[in-house]
């Protein structure tokens, strides 16, 4: 790190590191079981029920040996990664996502969804206790977005584009943290679980606006995957960020707490 | 710069390692059976409670997707379509009052109710069809369930692979609910054989694998545990869960 070295100041509650790293493993399962299920029936539609005709995606098998992946219409051969890919026993066979990639295994939807059901309650119960405790300790404030930090979120940027010196002045955690925080932690994480209720009957039977704002059951499927596409893509940003700013005192804070700020946070509570 | 090459190639092996992990958990019967826990919640928090959403006759599709175990082939299935039916009976007994073997005219007989419902199957797709038959609610009234009864189970006359049976079971609540319907018909003709005739269940507010086809007996019990495998259901004894609300 440059410039002088900080003392290092207890950042992250017990409760936030559990949190998170309860997360961690709660994705990982999450994303894997559900692609899983999604190998049952491997294609998207923008509608209520399922509609060739309004197909987004679809991953196929035309022919043993052959794997192909069509997006709105437009066909790849995908073959070995996508459509015909590992059998998760060796070999390779008609399989939508690749054994590999897939919780538990080789394929089982009836596990995959045992799995996915299991680990929604865990990552939900969590986010719920995090919220309520980061509520209570005055910890939310300092990480939602603020209308006062729009007008700092270019200049933030600027600054990881090395066009400014210096990032403006924050708090615990910059503009675009906060952006990036309150947009996932808040609006995409909490959709990925409420599209996934929409798409189950007993939600729909009992919550019908709730399958309904969302298009349909076909399309709460949709937007379920487009959801986790997005927390695929935030964790990646997260993960390269960690790697790149101080990979072991970040790795530290999140473990045991302890932090050791750079020069410019010194607003640091 | 080789250290973070390093922290990366590490963080890639360990998710390589999470499908192998995640098999291994998976065969332990402790940890499988902790991961079936969701489903208490699932039914104490979604349940059996709302209405499934009933279409238009211009939502119905035109063909009704197919699936699950093959059409019965065996000589009592091939008689009884042989004669349009006619020798059908549909057994109702166990822990009722008066236990009553329906012939397909008096199923006919008892006022029908009319649904048009989505069809939501556990592998993901949908399909939309106007079902009308019987509420299995006015059934169970006529064979009146003792004060011990918890659960109906529907047998089957489709077999898999290995001559295992086909079978179903539902609570009281959810056989009681106004949309569960012993079905006859399927979009405005007799149901046909791949469509499970003459008698399918149709539940609208669980996934399609409630909804058995070619129901001939329906069991009022106390328990399920003694039949088949226990979990009270054909797919429920290899995984499924039986709350299928989600």
């Amino acid at each position: 790190m440059m410039g002088k070295m900080q003392p290092a100041v207890h950042r992250y509650s017990l409760v936030t590191r559990l949190a998170h790293w309860v997360w961690v493993v709660a994705f990982l399962v999450l994303v894997s079981s559900g692609l899983a299920i999604f190998n049952a029936a491997p294609y998207l539609d923008a509608s209520d029920r399922s509609d060739p005709a309004r197909r987004v995606l679809s991953i196929d098998a035309p022919r043993d040996g052959v794997g192909t992946t069509t997006i709105f219409g437009r066909t790849f051969t995908t073959t070995g990664w996508l459509g015909w890919a590992d059998d998760g026993m060796g070999g390779r066979t008609a399989r939508a996502f690749p054994g590999w990639i897939t919780i538990p295994g080789p394929y089982s939807l009836a596990d995959g969804r045992r799995w996915h059901l299991f680990f929604g309650w865990i990552a939900a119960i969590c986010w719920i206790a995090w919220v309520l405790s980061a509520a209570l300790k005055g910890h939310l404030a300092q990480m939602l977005l603020h209308p006062r930090d729009l007008k700092k979120l270019w200049p933030m940027q600027a600054y990881y584009l090395k066009l400014r010196e210096a990032p403006p002045p924050h708090g615990r955690y910059n503009p675009l943290q906060k952006a990036a925080y309150t947009v996932i932690g808040f609006v995409v994480a909490p959709l990925v679980v409420i599209t996934g209720l929409a798409l189950s009957p007993g939600v729909d039977a009992t919550f019908p606006f709730l399958t309904a704002i969302f298009g349909g059951r076909q399309f709460a499927r949709l937007w379920h995957f487009v959801g986790m596409g997005v927390l695929i893509g935030f964790v990646f940003v997260h993960v390269f960020q960690v790697l790149t700013q101080g990979f072991a005192n970040q790795m530290r804070s999140m473990i045991t707490g302890w932090y050791r700020p750079s020069p410019h946070e010194r607003g640091e509570a | 710069m080789n250290r973070k090459l390093f922290v990366a190639s590490t963080i890639g092996a360990a998710l390589s390692a999470c499908s192998p992990i995640g098999t291994a958990l998976n065969g332990n019967q402790g940890f499988h059976d902790a991961l079936g826990a969701a489903e208490g919640l699932d039914h104490l928090v979604i349940g059996t409670r709302g209405m499934a959403r009933e279409y238009r006759d211009a939502d119905i599709d035109a063909q009704f997707r197919v699936n699950g175990l093959d059409t019965p082939s065996d000589a009592r299935y091939k008689d009884y379509a042989a004669r349009h039916f006619a020798s059908y009976r549909l057994l109702v007994d166990g822990a009722v009052a008066r236990k009553h073997a329906f012939t397909l005219a008096q199923l006919q007989a008892v006022a029908q109710q009319t649904q048009i419902t989505r069809h939501d199957c556990v592998e993901g797709w949908s399909a939309i069809g106007k079902w009308s038959g019987v509420r299995l609610g006015d059934v169970l009234d006529l064979v009146r369930p003792t004060a011990d009864a918890k659960y109906a189970v529907f047998h089957c006359l489709d077999v898999d692979p290995t001559g295992a049976p086909y079978y179903e079971s539902l609570d009281l609540r959810q056989a009681r609910h106004p949309q569960t319907l012993l079905a006859l018909r399927l979009n405005d003709r007799p149901l046909a054989p791949d469509h499970g005739a003459p008698v399918r269940l149709r539940v609208p507010t669980q996934l399609g694998y409630k909804s058995a086809k070619w129901v001939h007996h329906i069991e009022i019990v106390a328990s399920m545990r003694s039949l088949y495998g226990g979990g009270g259901g054909y797919w429920e004894d290899q995984g499924y869960e039986w709350y299928a609300g989600i």
